[in-house]
């Protein structure tokens, strides 16, 4: 029983220790002009799902909850939004050859297709990430449009 | 007090750990199979154009296994949500004829080819490993000699592929197959920027990409279905011959 109590008081030191450690923050105060959204026409309902679904990872802009402050929640986080911008970054869109805009508006629409994302352990805590199955067409039905303009 | 603080912190930290990538499970999606009393089957490839059978069987032609079909019915209306253009760019994009032979291409093209053929054996490690090639040779080749718009023309198709390559390396096999199809797009748009001394076939599968029909390349004359592997290995057709 004392074994078990100083256990746990060793957690507690290192949970409050890891908290000092500082992290970066994805934040950007200024949305860029190479922007998803500014480039091509984005309608709202689109605009607002993409924003709380897909930009925390793939944007320079997420938005943090007090939990996401709170470590070690913070450093999954981190790793989860450094892989998301190298596979696509709506912020750096226009920045994209048309080769690869096409590719990337492609995975999106068979990554949402196949819920792979958003991805599970985020939609576990953001509850209001979750995609519709409405609002799943909506954006694939939008993307497939948009695909047929950019041919 | 300090225990409750205490299974706190086990709490929360247990929450973290279970917060690792859920990757899923695939799903399967084969083509949707229609189970009414209307139900013909016909061969996927369509050997005897629009001819149907009333019982399942194989194709007298090609031997492929027939296929159910609704009669009178779209049976993809579900997917392509009215407009019809089925066949879309993959079908256009035919190989413009670069007469130049160029040996510079050939160890992507063989890259290309063995991620290919490791589909073509359901092998996800081979397909894997051709991805690694593939990485390696666009590292190697030599861009110095590339100018203007060929330059930036090429620099688009080899981040692009490598891109892919990158996702074929770390991907289970149905992901591997669809990077593929943007694959395949790359490597024929750089047969046609740069030539090759190989002889290459553009081979077509109607059936590929979820319908809408999809290229490959092979270095092979017979038809080795890349996009389905065993399950279809027959289906396609030869499209183009280069050299």
């Amino acid at each position: 029983m004392k074994i078990f109590k100083i256990i746990l008081l060793i957690l507690l030191i290192v949970f409050v220790g890891i908290q000092f450690i500082p992290t970066k923050r994805n934040l950007s105060e200024i949305v860029p002009n190479t922007d998803f959204m500014i480039v091509n026409n984005v309608p709202n309902s689109i605009k607002n799902t993409l924003q709380t679904s897909c930009y925390d990872c793939h944007s320079n802009n997420t938005y943090y909850p007090w939990y996401n402050k709170v470590q070690p929640v913070a450093w999954f986080l981190e790793n989860h939004i450094e892989e998301g911008k190298a596979e696509l970054n709506f912020s750096d869109w226009n920045t994209y050859s048309n080769r690869r805009k096409k590719s990337k508006l492609k995975s999106i629409v068979s990554q949402i297709e196949d819920d792979k994302m958003p991805l599970i352990s985020y939609t576990l805590i953001h509850k209001d990430a979750v995609l519709t199955q409405k609002q799943k067409t909506e954006i694939i039905d939008w993307i497939t449009k948009l695909q047929m303009e950019n041919e | 007090m300090k225990k409750v603080i205490g299974i706190l912190a086990v709490a929360l930290l247990s929450l973290t750990i279970s917060c690792k990538d859920n990757k899923g499970e695939q799903k399967d999606e084969m083509h949707n199979e229609m189970s009414d009393n209307h139900t013909k089957y016909a061969c996927p490839m369509k050997c005897e154009g629009d001819k149907t059978y009333d019982e399942a069987g194989s194709c007298p032609k090609c031997g492929m296994d027939l296929e159910a079909v609704e009669t009178h019915n779209h049976s993809e209306a579900n997917h392509e949500d009215g407009h019809d253009h089925g066949n879309n760019e993959s079908t256009e994009r035919t190989i413009t004829q670069n007469s130049t032979k160029n040996t510079a291409t050939s160890a992507i093209l063989d890259a290309y080819f063995e991620i290919k053929n490791g589909l073509v054996a359901d092998s996800k490690e081979k397909t894997a490993t051709g991805g690694n090639s593939l990485i390696a040779a666009i590292e190697k080749f030599d861009m110095s000699k590339l100018t203007g718009d060929t330059h930036t023309k090429y620099m688009e198709i080899a981040e692009s592929a490598k891109e892919h390559a990158e996702h074929i390396v770390k991907s289970p096999i149905d992901h591997q197959r669809e990077h593929l199809e943007a694959l395949s797009t790359d490597m024929t748009d750089l047969v046609a920027l740069l030539g090759t001394d190989k002889v290459i076939y553009q081979d077509y599968c109607p059936m590929a990409n979820n319908n809408k029909g999809a290229n490959w390349l092979s270095e092979v004359k017979e038809i080795k279905n890349p996009y389905f592997g065993s399950k279809m290995l027959k289906c396609g057709s030869i499209k183009k011959q280069i050299n």
